[in-house]
């Protein structure tokens, strides 16, 4: 082929390209509903954009010493203040509203442990587009920002007793998000006894941010692993270490784990009964 | 600890043994203390059974579905959902874990100091 024909070919091609894209766009083919998850490779692509872009801009950011109590305490004010609604705290939920966000907020007790603290700052001072992260730049002076990454460096090691005892002892606030109550079973009609759908179970999943603490194979998202991994639920002998593993007790445990387990890091979700049933179904898929 | 537990004369001596027997220790270097050897913590998993209550990927036989496999626990941010994942937090898990957490279904097994350090060394080689 010649370089004229090769050039003429490469245009059309490109043409096509632009135009299956603008076809794409058009018919509303890419679903942006927060009940879907992105794809596997659009949820990979973005997330290894995000990090990329925060680790090059963070490389020369150099964080002040975070291991300073006071820091700490300080940090743990700033985050139940702006952070909690989102990401909860150890063995604290996330408000019922950040629940439906898509992407679900990071549990940060696993950033923590994964990300340098110079990119965490660069996160929070920044913010991330599309996301629902806000920038903190013009929101909090640098030192407190610092603040908070003092106290999300300290996190990781907190148990959810350590991190009670902490936020009692600096008093003033609330220890949780104020809607994380039960919403009832009002919106759909009870089938009773729940048998449990399994397709909506997991949906549900992500809808009740499992996937921001637990690795479930073959569910987009389900990454870090704060808990134990879900593969083999249907088969594990004991639910959180505590609980033979039986459908009523799975149900129990969904609706309010610390009920069974004051100790336990997992939170009560607000998940309803119909909604524990399919979570269940869903888990009992998972060979 | 007394944050965590209530002071009984029982745990209260418990907890002097914990600190005697790590005063004991004291005068061997902190490494040497700290990282176990990942080679005796395989044969011990397999000795002690926890393969049969567990999945240990690079231990024959451990299969077990009781309780959570164990494969990349290094990464995870909590032991049994309860406690920080940290090497010293993992061993004191293995030796004593109704401690931590009375109502877990792990038992205790007898498992000394030195062989929970190895089992650890070996748990996190794996990655």
């Amino acid at each position: 082929m010649s370089l004229r024909g090769a050039i003429k070919l490469l245009l059309a091609l490109g043409i096509l390209g632009a135009l299956a894209g603008a076809a794409m766009v058009y018919f509303g083919v890419y679903n942006v509903a927060a009940t879907q998850q992105h794809t596997a490779p659009v949820y990979w692509l973005l997330n290894a954009s995000l990090k990329r872009a925060a680790a090059v801009r963070a490389k020369d950011i150099e964080p002040p010493p975070l291991d300073d109590p006071q820091r700490i305490a300080n940090g743990l004010v700033l985050y139940r203040e702006h952070c909690m609604n989102c990401h909860g705290a150890p063995g604290v939920p996330p408000n019922a509203f950040a629940l439906g966000m898509t992407p679900l907020p990071a549990n940060l007790a696993h950033t923590a442990k994964t990300w340098p603290a110079r990119e965490m700052y660069w996160v929070v001072r920044y913010g991330i587009k599309m996301t629902g992260m806000p920038a903190w730049e013009f929101r909090l002076p640098d030192e407190q920002i610092w603040d908070v990454i003092a106290f999300l460096v300290a996190m990781p090691k907190m148990t959810p007793l350590d991190y009670q005892a902490r936020a009692k002892a600096i008093g003033e606030g609330p220890l949780k998000p104020a809607q994380t109550q039960q919403r009832e079973d009002a919106i759909t009609a009870k089938p009773d006894p729940f048998e449990g759908n399994a397709e909506r179970g997991a949906i549900a999943m992500q809808q009740y941010a499992c996937v921001t603490c637990h690795e479930i194979p073959d569910v987009v998202g389900a990454i870090a692993p704060v808990g134990p991994p879900l593969k083999g639920m249907a088969t594990r002998g004991f639910i959180g270490g505590v609980l033979p593993n039986t459908r009523a007790n799975m149900v129990r445990w969904l609706r309010d784990p610390q009920a069974v387990d004051p100790r336990t890091a997992m939170p009560n979700l607000g998940v309803t009964e119909r909604d524990a049933h399919d979570l269940a179904a869903f888990l009992e898929t998972l060979k | 600890m007394s944050a965590l537990f209530p002071l009984s004369p029982l745990r209260l001596a418990g907890a002097l043994l914990c600190c005697l027997s790590l005063a004991a220790c004291g005068d061997s270097s902190e490494s040497h203390t700290a990282a176990g050897d990942p080679e005796r913590g395989r044969e011990l998993l397999w000795q002690f059974g926890c393969g049969s209550c567990h999945r240990i990927e690079g231990v024959v036989g451990a299969v077990g579905e009781v309780g959570p496999p164990l494969d990349g626990i290094a990464h995870r941010v909590y032991i049994a959902g309860v406690l920080a994942n940290t090497p010293e937090n993992l061993v004191r898990w293995i030796r004593v874990p109704q401690e931590v957490d009375p109502l877990t279904a792990m038992p205790n097994l007898g498992v000394t100091e030195e062989q929970a350090r190895d089992i650890v060394a070996f748990l996190h080689r794996r990655g």
